[in-house]
């Protein structure tokens, strides 16, 4: 049985995670508004940040340098403005992700031996990469951008990962595909 | 990004590109901003009359647009301590007032102007977010000499 003591304690998490999660709502609000073309106007475009400009949003030595300068506003600005890029790339990371799947969703429809245990583990991973998202959102809100490096990084090489694999079946489906319609 | 496939005549107009007109540039912001520049704004077409008149009207569009892509790319990756001395070097080649010029840049915000069609949004607001923050830097060590007089 969960005490008095633990209940309150899982309250006081969940209400922390639920501040910083409107935090960074209203953050990466701000940035929208900030940058024109919706994510509409974007296109389906399947095009991710590379590793390098993952490294620069997330860079401690950026960081590093701000906070040498010694001006308060100057620290706040940095916060400010990189919370929000970052906020905004794990927004992008996580449509990109849904849109992986639903590429890979159509392309199954065409395939005519479809595997479950390959599908139920494609699934697992778009759920376990949604959940890094979430996660990832979160975390921002409440430590900032600078200490989340490592783990940006890993999720964007797994979003590469996933998709190169994802192509790869995808084109595997529509030869398949094709196949089946020549020898008809 | 910087692994562009170019066909051969832009190819040759990209390498006469950079050795005629980019390499006279002193800084990569001013390279960019000037590839910016060739862009129509009502199209978001590139002309450059000396570059059209050598190839084709197309292959320098092409070279152009490719390039600008790709200095953009290169001013958004690099980190803030050399963007801040990329836009000194910058402000210093433009020769006009820095305090008129910082102040300009801060209100208009014209280096929004020199993002590229169909770049990743993201690497976009980090562009602006970056020059932003390079701007308050530059801004900041102008009054602290300003005090020191």
């Amino acid at each position: 049985m969960i005490g008095v003591g633990g209940a309150l304690a899982g309250a006081i998490v969940l209400l922390l995670v639920l501040l910083a999660w409107m935090r960074a709502e209203a953050s990466s609000k701000d940035s929208r508004s900030d940058w024109g073309a919706s994510d509409q106007e974007q296109g389906e475009s399947v095009e991710s940040c590379s590793p390098e400009i993952v490294s620069q949003i997330f860079s401690a030595p950026d960081s590093k340098f701000i906070s040498g300068l010694e001006s308060p506003g100057l620290e706040n600005l940095f916060r400010r403005e990189r919370t929000a890029v970052a906020l905004h790339w794990v927004q992008e990371t996580s449509a990109l992700i849904g849109k992986i799947m639903r590429r890979h969703l159509e392309a199954s429809r065409l395939s005519a031996d479809l595997e479950i245990a390959v599908e139920v583990r494609i699934f697992l991973q778009y759920a376990r990469l949604k959940l890094y998202c979430g996660i990832l959102f979160v975390l921002i809100g409440l430590l900032g951008p600078q200490r989340l490096a490592g783990t940006a990084l890993y999720a964007e090489r797994f979003i590469q990962r996933i998709g190169e694999g994802l192509a790869e079946f995808q084109l595997a489906a529509q030869l398949q595909e094709r196949e089946g319609s020549e020898s008809l | 990004m910087s692994a562009m496939v170019k066909p051969l005549p832009v190819q040759e107009a990209y390498e006469d590109l950079l050795q005629r007109s980019l390499s006279r540039i002193p800084c990569d912001l001013g390279r960019l901003l000037y590839l910016a520049s060739t862009r129509d704004y009502n199209t978001g077409n590139y002309h450059h009359d000396g570059l059209a008149d050598r190839f084709s009207v197309k292959v320098a569009r092409s070279a152009l647009e490719i390039a600008h892509r790709q200095a953009f790319y290169k001013v958004a990756a690099l980190s803030l301590e050399d963007l801040v001395r990329d836009l000194a070097a910058y402000l210093e080649s433009s020769r006009e007032n820095p305090e008129e010029f910082l102040r300009t840049w801060q209100r208009l915000e014209p280096y929004r102007i020199a993002i590229p069609m169909e770049v990743n949004p993201t690497v976009a607001r980090l562009f602006a977010s970056n020059v932003r923050l390079a701007l308050a830097v530059l801004r900041l060590r102008q009054e602290s000499s300003h005090l020191d007089r």
